[in-house]
């Protein structure tokens, strides 16, 4: 105990010096901005977002970088409330109810309630992440290489069964995910493999440019292609500040989300986007009325984005304790460590312990800016967000490749991404979806790593992964998941939860 | 990704009852035929001691054999249509970013952002000429200001080519 408030005094040290607190102002800033943009979700937001925080130390850069990461998730959720666009997958819960809500004039209140309730869960979810990060990080020393590759494989099922639509073609996304981490030279011999000759990907394919092209770009071409729904709300904002009775209706669900949120964003391969779900059937299952629900009920509001919040941070977790990224965009976060000189893993907690408590701690200041810039700004993001898309889509695409070629001052990286671009829209039209691609992605190469050393270990015997007790128990979990999710009774539930 | 467009129609009559499943199917099947082409002499070494090319060529026959199961879902299991798909789209917007991969080095930002982003506006039915300029050329100087001046990234302004022209 007392070091668990040792650390996070330790943290807020860190944190609260006036440059990290102006850090932390700007990245939440600039994330709404650029995050309330429809069609730019957090992924595509980070990653045009990555250069700006270059020029900054280590600590400094982190924090600016986990403000924009809160800009772009709350950005969505204002999004998906004031027009009827859900910025990314988290948020398309949001809209069910934050846009009814809005259209009877009361989106200031659904816009307030959702800070509110994120607030909320950050502060919970921040205290999680102090509390958990301390045993997890010895639990991971304990992880040999079979026990990681394990724990990767269940968090690549976990996206499997997470993914919409069919289960084939979630499989396959993995699966051609890990072959695309394959490209590039080989970690043991230096020999190059599968880069077609190109001298650019001997280094392998850049993540921020393949999640650029598939988010961004191909989202872009996307949009042109249907024609413009946006609807934009023209009622009143109304007062931001929710009433009493609004207060009074929201405790139990903002409670009960944060809790689910925070669980559910802990598990490998992207629990974090079921948190919403969950939270919202819950509220509806157990609500007097569930009639209500879909005509803008505040439960509706409250719960989700408490729940979305709190994966959004323990999602952290995995990535800090055991350096693995549970999700595309903590996937970003790894590559923008890396650029920094971190990488995660345990060690950064006993390494760096500065840089470890300080991101912490500065999560909890992100989140409270949130609050403080954003209810005042929303007249501002209304303005922004009646822009009409040919204008917007300009400006989109040319952040984009400002963002992409300052990376590594590189031009075939923007030409790169124009081509995943394109890969990303064939994708779309095929059906596929690319976010278990993407994390298969970027789970590849630490597989692979690990899975060569296990078998060097056992001297090329598979039943190492069985007969050490975790790993085994890792992938028995996996494969009941997947189990469960064949079955034709839970795979009709798993379809309504999504198209809910 | 899209919830606006309503999903298309199962098909059920004909010999294909989903030809965006067989679209799907035979687009994994290319990918796999590449990967091996690239990849098939690459050492595999032996499960004890993995070459650089066992987990390549595994994964390339997982992605293959994928492929090939949905090939043969798509005569038995109605699925979806296969979609239209758009040329102007893709295109200027792709055509875009090439413009500005080719002109950033030699031309800078003055000319690159201007050049792809009008070049990208085309996408759009609603083009127009005047509005394309003045738009393009104002977040340009809005994008100098940003990155340049405020933020320092090292992003050309001016270029290799212009520079001797613009002595400053």
């Amino acid at each position: 105990m007392e070091a668990f408030f040792g650390n996070l005094a330790l943290g807020f040290g860190v944190a609260l010096t006036l440059k990290n607190i102006f850090l932390c102002f700007v990245g939440c800033m600039v994330g709404t901005l650029i995050g309330v943009l429809p069609g730019v979700g957090p992924i595509a937001t980070i990653a045009m977002l990555l250069p700006i925080t270059f020029g900054f130390d280590p600590t400094g850069a982190l924090i600016m970088l986990a403000g924009i990461y809160y800009g772009a998730q709350y950005g969505g959720s204002t999004t998906a409330i004031l027009v009827n666009i859900p910025g990314e997958a988290t948020s398309v819960v949001t809209v069910l109810d934050g846009h009814q809500m809005a259209k009877q004039g009361r989106a200031g209140v659904a816009l307030g309630m959702a800070a509110i309730g994120s607030f909320f869960a950050g502060t919970v979810a921040t205290l999680f992440i102090a509390a958990l990060g301390q045993p997890l990080t010895k639990l991971a020393q304990l992880f040999g290489p079979a026990e990681y590759f394990s724990l990767m494989i269940m968090g690549l099922v976990f996206a499997v069964v997470l993914a919409r639509g069919s289960i084939l073609k979630a499989i396959c996304m993995i699966l051609l995910g890990l072959l695309l981490a394959t490209v590039g030279t080989d970690l043991e011999t230096g020999q190059e493999r599968m880069t077609l000759g190109i001298q650019d990907l001997s280094d392998g394919i850049d993540f921020a440019v393949l999640a650029m092209g598939i988010f961004g770009f191909a989202e872009i071409v996307r949009n042109l292609e249907n024609p413009e729904t946006r609807d934009v709300v023209r009622a009143a904002i109304g007062k931001l500040w929710p009433g009493k009775d609004d207060f009074r209706q929201s405790y139990f669900p903002i409670l009960r989300g944060t809790f689910i949120g925070a669980i559910l964003g802990i598990l490998p391969g992207n629990g974090a986007v079921l948190g919403p779900f969950a939270s919202y059937t819950v509220e509806k299952k157990i609500a007097k009325d569930p009639k209500r629900f879909g005509r803008g009920a505040i439960e509706g509001v409250a719960g989700p984005e408490s729940a979305n919040n709190a994966g959004a941070q323990t999602a952290f977790i995995p990535l800090l304790t055991l350096g693995i990224p549970p999700n595309a965009v903590m996937a970003l976060m790894v590559g923008a460590m890396t650029i920094h000189g971190i990488i995660p893993g345990p060690q950064v907690m006993t390494k760096n312990p500065e840089l470890f408590w300080g991101m912490v701690a500065s999560m909890w200041i992100g989140n409270l800016m949130l609050v403080i810039i954003n209810l005042p700004l929303i007249g501002l993001w209304v303005k922004l967000l009646q822009v009409p898309y040919r204008m917007m889509f300009p400006a989109i695409m040319i952040f984009c490749c400002i963002g992409i070629y300052s990376i590594n001052n590189s031009t075939s990286d923007v030409l790169f991404t124009a081509f995943f671009g394109l890969v990303g829209y064939t994708l779309l039209k095929f059906g596929f979806e690319p976010a278990p691609m993407l994390l298969g992605f970027v789970l590849g190469k630490l597989m692979e790593e690990k899975l060569r050393q296990a078998l060097i270990l056992s001297r090329g015997s598979f039943t190492t992964f069985i007969e050490r007790p975790v790993s085994a128990g890792l992938l028995f979990v996996a494969i009941v998941m997947l189990a469960l999710a064949l079955l034709p009774s839970i795979r009709k539930g798993r379809d309504e939860v999504f198209t809910e | 990704m899209s919830d606006q467009v309503s999903p298309s129609e199962d098909q059920s009559t004909g010999l294909i009852k989903s030809t965006q499943e067989l679209g799907a199917g035979l687009f994994l099947m290319a990918v796999a035929a590449f990967a091996y082409w690239q990849g098939f002499d690459l050492p595999r070494g032996s499960l004890r001691a993995m070459g650089p090319g066992m987990l390549p060529m595994a994964l390339t026959f997982m992605v293959g054999a994928g492929g090939l199961l949905m090939v043969i879902y798509s005569f038995f299991e109605a699925g979806p249509r296969l979609e239209r798909w758009s040329l102007r789209g893709p295109f200027f917007i792709f055509g875009g970013i090439i413009v500005f991969a080719l002109l950033i080095r030699s031309c800078g930002l003055m000319v690159a952002g201007p050049a792809s982003m009008i070049f990208a506006m085309l996408a759009s039915d609603e083009f127009e000429w005047k509005e394309a300029t003045i738009f393009s050329i104002a977040m340009t100087i809005i994008c100098i200001l940003l990155f340049k001046t405020l933020l320092r990234l090292p992003i050309p302004v001016i270029g290799t080519l212009l520079e001797p022209i613009f002595p400053f």
